[in-house]
């Protein structure tokens, strides 16, 4: 049987798990790393790269690589307008249209980069499985997770990136649900839980209550744009001044910050900028940031109808929770201190494995019933939202409204779908448009079409309609506001197909060998180095160079060959010989960008 | 169980078997039965017709029937099966959230038995009620309230400060509060009535009498519930 996995597909990492004796399992590298950095970066040649390797190129050739991706699915090029000029690579799209991204000569979709992601993980979860000798090792099916307060056009552009990666979407579950998941397997325990989810990119609150078995949301509330990337672009606005700096400097800059980031989380001070940097000062700049999350969670704490004494349990899910100051918030408002057992990296992904078994297996032990973050509505006169189905309805949820013609013969109604709490239309988020069509002709006001709204478990909007005079059913175009038609859909998915197919075997050559080259490319421009002589004297061991030459000149010789293996052992030998000089050589380029100082100048 | 849904039966569209109403698989072939359009929210949790509800009772019966027809339990099911799963579970977790509240259970019980307070669920009409004319129970508070906003909004425009009429709005909501209180209490009162006249199984004529009352406190409750909420702008608006 094809295998099915659990996929955490977040703003800074992806992982991939699976389900084995009941117990869910993360699956990771052969270095043991189970996070893929969710980067991907088109080199000139066409040549995909995705996760670490993505991630490096950052700093060479940050144009041409994507990263927080996440932040743009579902929306539209004007919502993104303020923040494209903190990206590298270049924010398109047409008004009033989906976003693209420029990478190089292409412009890819938002679902399109992160199918490349998916595939990356497809592909590890393959070579897992393929590695313990099993039969059949596709990946065909996942649970893919989405923050809670994602809308109906953000949850529908990650069931689009599935379809693209060649995956069969099982369900689309929300976060910090299937974070609660991971925790109830061990403790079958009763009461009420609040997970709080801080990650890269997003913020999530979930209230749950759980009882034999059953874990239910009561409320969820959130911010889909604040995170971790937050604090780093606070950060680098410190360090950054208004001299112009390459986009490489500035990713220099980054790294240094999410560095100085992470420090702080186990330690008082660090150095940040040649300078002290404390964790008091840090707390001060980032203060603001978890500010922000404290509304909403008093909002999903009063939807539940609950005080925050009355929560049992505080979970704490996302890398952001790492930070201290989160940590004391969480518990100041709770009165309670959080749990942090399981890694909060990971546990989103274990409990995505976990629904993915349940949906295979039919296994009947535990059973999530999550809720619509937002309220659904449609457009009435004066351009007022009436809504239709509440926020924190539990889903699958329903909900019609019956309409009529406003002229004599009237045969078509236009409707403007919207999600959000807002009274007026342009405050909330338009969904979709459709137009109403086939009414019998009849005098003004006779026609009665009752339109169904259903939300499925997957928290995604279908329509249908029915005229109740004649019985008929009738038909319903829906054209999404921010989002792919299925005919786009198709045709991304054709096109990796032609991209990905062919002679497996022979792909995982060129791949190899691919490899190889940008190994051997950046080798050499370590050893031209303009400071190379320096760093050889200053940093380097007696011999390391020799031995790189002797190593990369190797790589060369059997480059060519169709032995797959070899080349690739050479590969791994020459990434290892490389690996200090790499280090140096990046350390210096931080350091330069740091002060202020391009490194061509240097 | 009420007698009124017994006689009616649906047919499993699998097998041709007849089931009771508020039956939610075939009993002949066991398949999950599609949802018919003449469900009511009682006779699908298995509840009687009654305004008073046990919270933990209700509790049990939305996770036991969320665990039968859950559309994860049916994701290689049939087609047939599977919309039959999203019906049923759309359809519980509305009747639960419904009858979760006594507020939302008054409304729904209303309109089920023909006496709604307003339109049919999720028809444009059922904002209706809020346009309405004053409940005569209501029309000397209503009339005292106005004039007071009046005065309120003059003395405003003449500049008093907010330490003179801001402690006169608030007094102008006590007594509309204290009539809510009764409203509610009554409400608690009626609901206990009406249990106790489907239990001894009442005649028609009692009933009616029943959710006529019913009816007419519930529009003086939203009525008085919009009229704290004016009060609550009108302070707000400082």
């Amino acid at each position: 049987m094809s295998k099915v996995v659990g996929i955490d597909l977040g703003t800074t990492n992806s992982l991939v798990a699976y389900v084995e004796d009941g117990a869910p399992v993360v699956i990771r590298d052969e270095g043991g790393d189970a996070l893929v950095p969710s980067v991907v970066s088109v080199a000139e040649d066409g040549t995909v790269r995705v996760g670490r390797e993505a991630e490096r190129r950052l700093l060479t050739d940050a144009q041409r690589t994507a990263y927080s991706i996440k932040r743009f699915m579902g929306k539209g090029r004007e919502d993104v307008q303020h923040e494209a000029e903190h990206f590298p690579f270049r924010v398109a799209g047409e008004a009033g249209g989906v976003v693209r991204i420029g990478l190089g000569a292409r412009e890819y979709t938002p679902p399109e980069i992160s199918a490349f992601v998916l595939r990356e993980l497809k592909r590890r979860a393959e070579a897992f499985f393929a590695g313990r000798g099993e039969i059949d090792s596709e990946v065909d099916r996942a649970v893919i997770t989405v923050p809670a307060y994602f809308n109906d056009a953000q949850r529908t552009a990650t069931r689009d990136a599935g379809r693209i990666a060649g995956l069969e979407v099982l369900r689309i579950i929300n976060e910090p649900t299937a974070a609660s998941l991971a925790y109830g397997l061990d403790k079958r325990h009763t009461g009420l839980i609040a997970v709080y989810d801080l990650g890269g990119g997003t913020f999530d609150i979930s209230i749950l209550r759980v009882e034999d078995g059953v874990f239910q949301v009561l409320s969820t509330n959130g911010d889909t744009h604040l995170g971790g990337d937050d604090i780093d672009v606070l950060l680098m606005d410190t360090v950054l001044g208004d001299r112009p700096r390459s986009a490489e400097d500035v990713q220099g800059v980054r790294r240094a910050v999410i560095q100085a980031k992470w420090d702080l989380s186990d330690r008082d001070e660090t150095t940040l900028n040649g300078q002290r940097f404390t964790r008091a000062a840090f707390e001060a700049i980032i203060a603001p940031i978890v500010e922000r999350t404290i509304g909403p969670v008093r909002q999903a704490l009063a939807d539940a109808g609950l005080e925050p004494s009355q929560i049992d349990e505080v979970v704490l899910v996302g890398g952001s929770t790492r930070i201290p100051l989160v940590r004391r918030r969480v518990g100041e408002i709770f009165g309670k201190t959080p749990h942090s057992e399981l890694n909060p990296d990971e546990v989103v992904a274990l409990g995505a494995a976990v629904q993915a078994d349940i949906l295979v297996t039919g296994n009947r032990e535990m059973l999530l019933l999550d809720v619509t973050p937002l309220s659904l509505g449609i457009e009435t006169i004066g351009g007022v939202v009436s809504k239709i189905i509440m926020r924190n309805s539990t889903i699958p949820a329903s909900g019609s409204e019956m309409f009529t013609t406003a002229v004599d013969n009237q045969t078509a109604v236009d409707i403007h779908v919207l999600q959000g709490e807002r009274e007026l239309v342009a405050d909330n988020r338009s969904l979709a448009r459709f137009k109403l069509r086939g009414i019998p002709p009849m005098p003004a006001g006779m026609a009665r079409v009752q339109v169904q709204f259903q939300i499925d478990a997957n928290g995604i909007l279908s329509v249908t309609a029915r005229e109740l005079r004649t019985d008929v059913e009738q038909a319903i175009e829906v054209k999404p506001s921010y989002g792919l038609t299925d005919e786009e859909v198709e045709r991304m998915l054709l096109d990796s197909f032609e991209h990905a197919e062919a002679d497996f075997e022979a792909r995982l050559l060129i791949e190899a060998r691919n490899e190889a080259e940008s190994v051997i490319q950046a080798t050499d421009k370590s050893l031209r180095h303009p400071e190379f002589a320096a760093i050889e004297k200053e940093e380097l061991a007696p011999g390391e160079r020799q031995k790189i030459e002797s190593v990369a000149a190797g790589l060369r010789m059997v480059l060519n060959s169709k032995d797959r293996e070899t080349i690739q052992k050479w590969t791994h030998a020459l990434n290892d010989a490389t690996q200090h000089l790499a280090e140096v050589i990046m350390n210096r380029t931080v350091k330069a960008a740091l002060s202020g100082k391009s490194v061509d100048d240097v | 169980m009420s007698s009124s849904t017994t006689a009616t039966l649906q047919v499993c569209r699998e097998c041709g078997a007849g089931a009771p109403l508020d039956a939610h698989f075939c009993a002949q072939c066991e398949k999950i039965l599609p949802l018919g359009r003449h469900a009511d929210y009682f006779a699908f949790l298995g509840l009687p017709r009654k305004l008073q509800i046990d919270a933990a009772d209700l509790e049990r019966r939305f996770r036991d029937l969320s665990r039968r027809f859950h559309p994860d339990y049916f994701y290689n099911a049939a087609a047939a099966e599977r919309r039959a799963s999203l019906e049923r579970s759309s359809y519980l977790n509305d009747a639960y959230r419904t009858l979760k509240q006594p507020a939302s259970r008054i409304d729904y019980l209303l309109q089920l038995e023909g006496f709604g307070a307003k339109g049919p669920a999720g028809t444009s009409e059922r904002d209706a009620f809020s346009r309405a004319s004053v409940p005569p129970a209501l029309l000397e508070e209503v009339f005292a309230l106005n004039e007071e906003l009046d005065e309120i909004r003059e003395a405003r425009a003449g500049g008093a400060p907010a330490s003179e009429w801001k402690p006169r709005l608030e007094r102008a909501r006590v007594p509309i509060e204290a009539k809510r209180a009764d409203h509610e209490s009554d409400l608690r009162d009626l609901s206990a009535r009406w249990d106790a006249a489907v239990e001894r199984g009442a005649p028609d004529a009692e009933r009616r009498r029943i959710l006529d009352a019913l009816r007419e406190r519930v529009l003086e409750r939203n009525y008085i519930s919009n009229l704290l909420a004016t009060i609550q702008r009108e302070l707000d608006a400082a």
